[in-house]
């Protein structure tokens, strides 16, 4: 890698302090995406701004909905008993990340601001119809991935947790792909009293996304044949030398069915 | 591989062509473009600084205007070097033709793209997204800059 | 004794490696030691119109940066080939030259065009991004298919064709084809897969220039070899001017047999520069530039009469051996896949042509198995397609055209003279220890389930115990296949082992203890092993192809017998006896008939304080060497079957459950043989389900590292059932035969004609290598739209 300089900020707003003083700073969480980069000599930032003693750790429920710090590990989210109890689809999707490696480094926060279009976490974002609470704002899920590796984050905004609505029932099925074990094909489906949402990754051309089609066959017949009944087009899907957008789209119904007879 | 897209556009086609040799409005539509130069009636050289993800790379190279067929179309083509991180080229078939109102023009395009070198060998799984992103992204700035 | 031939005792070497205290090539750091990192090709083909090294060369930290042309400059060769065959009309194979930096030309991604040697790696690899080349760049050949149309890769090499072999009786062959009552066809695809050692290759070459040699420490599974090529072919000083030295290495496969451009050119700039320097791949290098394996195309015709017995087989095989012929690239296809080609079956004639092709994707050498998979695996797939064909049951059909019992020995149709062997039982008990009769039971229960099941069986045959010398040399070898051993008794009665042999993982330094401590009467833990220094070990050819116990372990065999002789004589003069008489057994001389005994660690000590020692007779001292050459090849050989699941929503493929019974003659240590057996199975399976080394139109690597070439990983595999029987070699004292690759060769074939099996019932004939969940889910998607029309 590129020689570069590190700072420990304090907190989240001397981490933007931080970016705001540097040409190209950029934050560090568990580094599992970006050292590799840096590593290959991908990218080269002057600065990184650690954020790990920013206090951006915990979990909180806070009734209608979990909130989650940004520097929550994987490994510290599927090994909460509030994340277990409220949304145990959650706790599952995390313990399924990567390996024990991973899990112990890379962070909630990491992997919704980095949105790579494979990541398991934008898709609990999405269907929990979660919001991103950054040091400015709070950003509905809806508004904030927009498209693949490309979020509503500003060049200094830090991402300090997210909240997840509690589902009546939700699941989150990964089909991994066989070499980066990311997902080849993840659907998340949650089911609220006013309807689903059934979030989609590692398809999407354009990154994570909600399946309409699936969320109103679900929202009025929440089972395997609703599923069935949907013909899931490969439009937009990615295709590459492990899968073609036509089996990632038999995925996604797929997927979707175990999901919902989970 | 091969994408290809069309836009509606309610502007005469003259005017679309124009546009599409013009260095200003292809510097602003080129994704990431921080200089375009003009050196020869039919090429330009170019810098062109693209993020992907946490990747982050500056290209150098050259944007070539081929088989120019006014106002009907032409070929426009892009080459650069990203140094550690590889080469990356592309060409965009471009094609103008009138509406049937014939107020308006229809632009489609097929986009070819390759890449050598380092994005070739990690990022493979992202060439093909991201080349139509990219192209999508320049044919939507044209149309956004010839809109405004 | 618990300790000696046939203990599962556990190995020596574990601790060390388990808790981190190996030591590696990386691991050796040398004073005023500096770096090089290369400058690779981005493209596959390429004349090279210019390089400019002047603002690298200036940058921070830099020492030198040369080029092919300095390399040129000082007359330092290319690695050179070990092996050749004749081309059928007589010509011989093509040679080009192999530049240790690229000279005019880049002929695959990766190609090494400039060295930078800088006082740190990241200064180097900063450096390196300062050299620019100017390519005219060229078509890409990157498709076997078409290779031979595609543009010319080296000058004067007609249709990228090395070579264009062939073994055997074509005339009597096709007049099989043409009896024969029924004639089966298959086109099969071997698969192009990456080695992916553990540890990365690595190089540290240091020149002394007070004595004018030079010492390179290297991962190389055989050290002498590399010197013998660096010293005499490429550098051209006296051998003993360069010591290479292979510390503890992590894994081969293979790809750690051939001497590289990057060691050479180690070994040249350190004489330059006059400093130690040295180069370790990072993983992407690892897989753009190490040899890869297999990559075949196979088209197989399979006669057979009225009774189904086999009358004769014809395979065309053309072959991806890529950008530079690599050592022993040659042989693996020809003499190591040709000769395979009876397999365990009664074949009365074969004829194959191989076409060795050049395309511009990285050389093609050696993995694990090397040609013996290749040739299984088209066999085994075709066995099971003639079965199905024909209407028998795939296990019996098999039977059918076993080798008897009774053939032994077996001169097959291609070369090869089988000593012994006995394949029912193997079969017999694979198919007890999966319970084969009860298989359609467990089909329809599945079937219940939405699952469809199959079961798939391989029974293979490879030889092993590279290599006869003069048959390697009637077969186009360039290099003898013997191995050395060196036994050293200590005064007190210890032993140490020198061997030519070398152990990256393998675990020799238990197994061949294990020998000492049989033959000696000795504690395992007496015994040291010292292998992998060319100024250490005599002379020897190395560790691939199943051969450091076939050939080095009898080698030490020899060596032991020697020792054995000499310590009676000294007995017998110490108990005043005449050395017939002596008898030797656990660790304890006697005369036969008398009471009289002594001890080895006595007569050891005598030998090195020989006051009362026959030396108007006998040496004082007590080492010796040997050196063999085997008779033949071995013939390991058995039977392995899959039973898998697929999932019909998803293709994914479920291994259920694996039985292997295979002969490896005796066993030294039954627990490392298993583990051994594992390992070759959980590759093949990477190699069936998983792997592939996939280069786009362009001849880009786009599978160069882990988020996209796909290892086996533990999860992926299921408990395996391993057994074994045993027939001794005859042709060797130890009667082994081998078991380094036999699970890499016996286990595709398995694994691919169990998924065929599963859908065969959907009308599904035919999988490619890896089946994908992709692949085989549209398989099932094709079958079914195939029976709605
Ligand atoms: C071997 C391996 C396997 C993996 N498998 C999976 C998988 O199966 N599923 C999956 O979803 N992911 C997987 N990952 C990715 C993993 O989840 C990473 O942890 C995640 O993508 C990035 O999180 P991080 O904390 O490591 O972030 P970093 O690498 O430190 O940062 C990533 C990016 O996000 C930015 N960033 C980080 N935190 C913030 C913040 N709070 N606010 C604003 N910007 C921020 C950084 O600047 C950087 O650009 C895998 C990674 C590896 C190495």
């Amino acid at each position: 890698m590129y020689s570069t300089k590190i700072v420990k900020a304090e907190n989240s707003s001397a981490a933007v302090q931080a970016i705001g003083s540097s040409k190209e700073g950029k934050i560090l969480a568990g580094g599992m995406t970006l050292i590799p980069t840096l590593k290959q000599r991908l990218a080269n930032p002057d600065c990184l701004i650690d954020i790990s003693s920013c206090g951006l750790e915990g979990v909180e429920d806070k009734g209608s909905s979990v909130r989650i710090g940004a520097m929550t590990k994987h490994a510290a989210v599927a090994e909460s008993s509030s994340v277990a109890k409220a949304i145990p689809a959650l706790a599952d999707l995390a313990g399924g990340i990567g390996d024990r490696q991973v899990r112990n480094r890379g962070t909630l926060g990491g992997s919704v601001a980095n949105n790579d279009p494979a990541a398991c976490y934008p898709s609990a974002v999405m269907a929990l119809d979660g919001t991103v609470h950054t040091n400015k704002r709070d950003i509905s899920a809806d508004d904030f991935f927009k498209g693949m590796f490309e979020t509503a984050l500003e060049e200094d905004e830090v991402i300090e947790s997210v909240s997840f609505k509690k589902p009546e029932k939700a699941c989150y099925m990964k089909f991994p792909n066989p070499a980066s074990r990311y997902a080849m094909v993840g659907v998340f489906v949650a089911k609220f009293s006013d309807g689903v949402r059934v979030a989609v990754t590692g398809a999407g051309e354009e990154g994570v996304f909600r399946h309409s089609d699936l969320e109103s066959a679900l929202s009025s017949n929440f089972s395997e044949e609703a599923v069935s009944g949907v013909e899931v087009s490969s439009d937009g899907l990615m295709s590459d030398i492990h899968a073609s957008a036509d089996y990632r789209a038999n995925l996604i119904g797929e997927m979707t069915k175990r999901a919902v007879s989970s | 591989m091969e994408i290809k897209e069309s836009y509606d556009l309610p502007l005469p086609i003259e005017t679309v062509w124009q546009a599409l040799n013009d260095e200003g409005f292809l510097k602003n539509s080129i994704p990431g473009c921080e200089k375009l130069e003009r050196i020869s009636p039919n090429e330009l050289s170019a810098e062109v600084k693209l993020k992907i993800g946490p990747m982050s790379t500056r290209f150098k190279g050259k944007v070539n205007l081929s088989d120019l067929n006014p106002p009907n179309g032409y070929t426009i083509s892009g080459s650069g070097t990203g140094g550690i991180a590889g080469a990356a080229s592309g060409s965009a078939k471009v094609f103008l033709s009138k509406m049937e109102d014939g107020e308006g023009t229809i632009l489609s395009y097929q986009v070819k793209a390759e890449v050598k070198g380092k994005i070739a060998q990690l990022g493979s799984r992202l060439i093909h997204s991201t080349a139509k992103k990219l192209a999508k992204k320049f044919f939507s700035n044209f149309v956004q800059e010839l809109s405004k | 004794m618990s300790e000696g031939i046939g203990a599962s005792v556990k190995r020596k070497e574990d601790k060390k490696f388990l808790t981190g205290k190996g030591k590696y090539t990386d691991d050796i750091n040398r004073p005023g030691q500096v770096y090089a990192h290369f400058v690779r090709s981005d493209v596959a083909h390429a004349n090279i119109k210019s390089i400019n090294t002047k603002a690298a060369s200036q940058a921070a930290g830099v020492v030198a940066v040369y080029i092919g042309e300095d390399v040129a400059a000082d007359g330092i060769g290319g690695p050179i080939c070990g092996w050749v065959v004749p081309n059928r009309d007589g010509s011989a194979t093509h040679e080009p030259p192999h530049p240790l930096l690229a000279q005019g030309k880049v002929r695959f991604v990766g190609d090494a065009i400039a060295v930078v040697i800088a006082e740190s790696v990241e200064q180097a690899k900063s450096a390196s991004e300062l050299v620019e080349v100017d390519y005219e760049e060229l078509p890409a050949v990157a498709n076997l298919e078409t290779a031979s149309s595609g543009a010319e890769i080296h000058e004067g090499m007609k249709e990228n064709r090395y070579f264009d072999w062939e073994l055997g009786d074509e005339a009597a062959t096709d007049k099989a084809l043409q009896s024969a009552a029924k004639v089966v066809k298959l086109s099969v695809r071997n698969n192009r897969l990456i080695p992916n050692a553990m540890e990365p290759r690595s190089a540290l070459a240091e020149y002394d220039d007070l004595g004018g040699s030079y010492t390179l420490h290297t991962t190389s599974q055989n050290p002498h070899l590399a010197r013998l090529i660096l010293a005499a072919f490429m550098f051209q000083i006296p051998e003993s001017k360069l010591r290479v030295i292979a510390p503890d290495v992590g894994g081969g496969f293979g790809s750690k047999i051939y001497v590289y451009i990057e060691e050479a050119v180690c070994i040249w700039s350190s004489k330059k520069i006059n400093r130690p320097v040295k180069w370790t791949a990072d993983r992407t290098q690892s897989f753009l530039t190490d040899a890869h394996g297999r990559d075949h195309i196979n088209n197989v015709q399979l006669a057979l009469d009225e009774s189904n017995k086999i009358i004769g087989l014809r395979v065309d095989t053309v072959c991806n051996l890529g950008s530079y012929l690599s050592a022993f690239a040659v042989a693996v296809p020809t003499y190591l896949h040709g000769t395979l080609l009876s397999g365990l079956y009664d074949i009365p004639t074969i004829y194959t042509n191989v076409k060795g092709m050049a395309t511009t994707t990285a050389p093609v050498d050696a993995y694990r198995g090397a040609g013996r998979p290749e040739a299984t695996y088209l066999l085994e797939r075709t066995m099971d397609a003639a079965a199905r064909e024909v209407g028998m049951d795939q296990a019996e059909f098999r039977r059918l055209n076993f080798i008897p019992k009774d053939a032994f020995p077996y001169q097959t149709a291609v070369a090869l003279q089988y000593d012994t062997g006995d394949y029912e039982p193997n079969l017999d008990k694979a198919m007890e220890m999966i319970d084969y009769k009860s298989f359609e039971a467990r089909r329809s229960e599945a079937s219940k389930r939405g699952k469809y099941r199959g079961i798939g069986v391989s029974s293979y045959i490879e030889a092993c115990g590279l290599a006869p010398s003069a048959v390697a040399g009637a077969l186009g070898g360039r290099v003898g296949g013997w191995e050395s051993a060196s036994v050293r008794v200590d005064p007190t009665g210890t032993v140490t082992v020198f061997s030519g042999a070398h152990s990256h993982g393998q675990g020799h330094a238990t197994t061949f203890s294990q020998i000492v401590s049989e033959r000696l009467g000795i504690p395992n833990a007496n015994v040291e092993f010292v292998h992998g220094d060319s100024d250490k070990t005599p002379f020897g050819m190395g560790t691939y192809g199943s051969r450091s116990l076939a050939v080095g372990g009898v080698a030490l065999s020899k060596a032991l017998d020697k020792v054995v002789e000499k310590s009676k004589k000294i007995a017998a003069h110490l108990m005043e006896a005449s050395a017939e008489d002596v008898e030797f057994k656990d660790g304890k001389f006697t005369v036969a008939g008398t009471d009289k005994e002594t001890a080895f660690g006595d007569v050891a000590l005598a030998a090195y304080v020989p006051h009362n020692y026959p030396l108007e007779t006998l040496e004082p001292g007590l080492e010796e060497t040997a050196f063999y050459d085997p008779m033949n090849f071995t013939y390991p050989a058995g039977t392995h079957i899959a039973e898998v699941e697929v999932d019909p929503a998803t293709g994914v493929v479920e291994i259920v459950d694996w039985a292997a019974c295979d002969d490896f003659g005796n066993l030294i240590n039954p627990m490392i043989v298993e583990g051994q057996v594992h390992g070759g199975i959980a590759q093949g399976i990477g190699q069936a389900l998983l792997e592939n080394a996939h280069y786009d139109e362009n001849g880009q690597l786009l599978t160069a590292s882990y988020m996209d070439y796909c290892m086996p990983r533990a999860d992926d595999l299921p408990s395996f059932k391993v057994e074994c029987t045993n027939t001794p070699c005859t042709h060797n004292d130890l009667g082994v035969k081998g078991c380094g690759e036999a699970g890499a060769i016996a286990s595709p074939p398995a694994l691919i004609n169990a998924i065929i099996n599963a859908l065969s019932p959907l009308g599904v004939s035919d999988m490619s290598m890896p089946a994908t969940p992709e692949t085989v889910w549209r398989a099932i998607q094709n079958a079914q739209a195939r029976a709605a029309e």
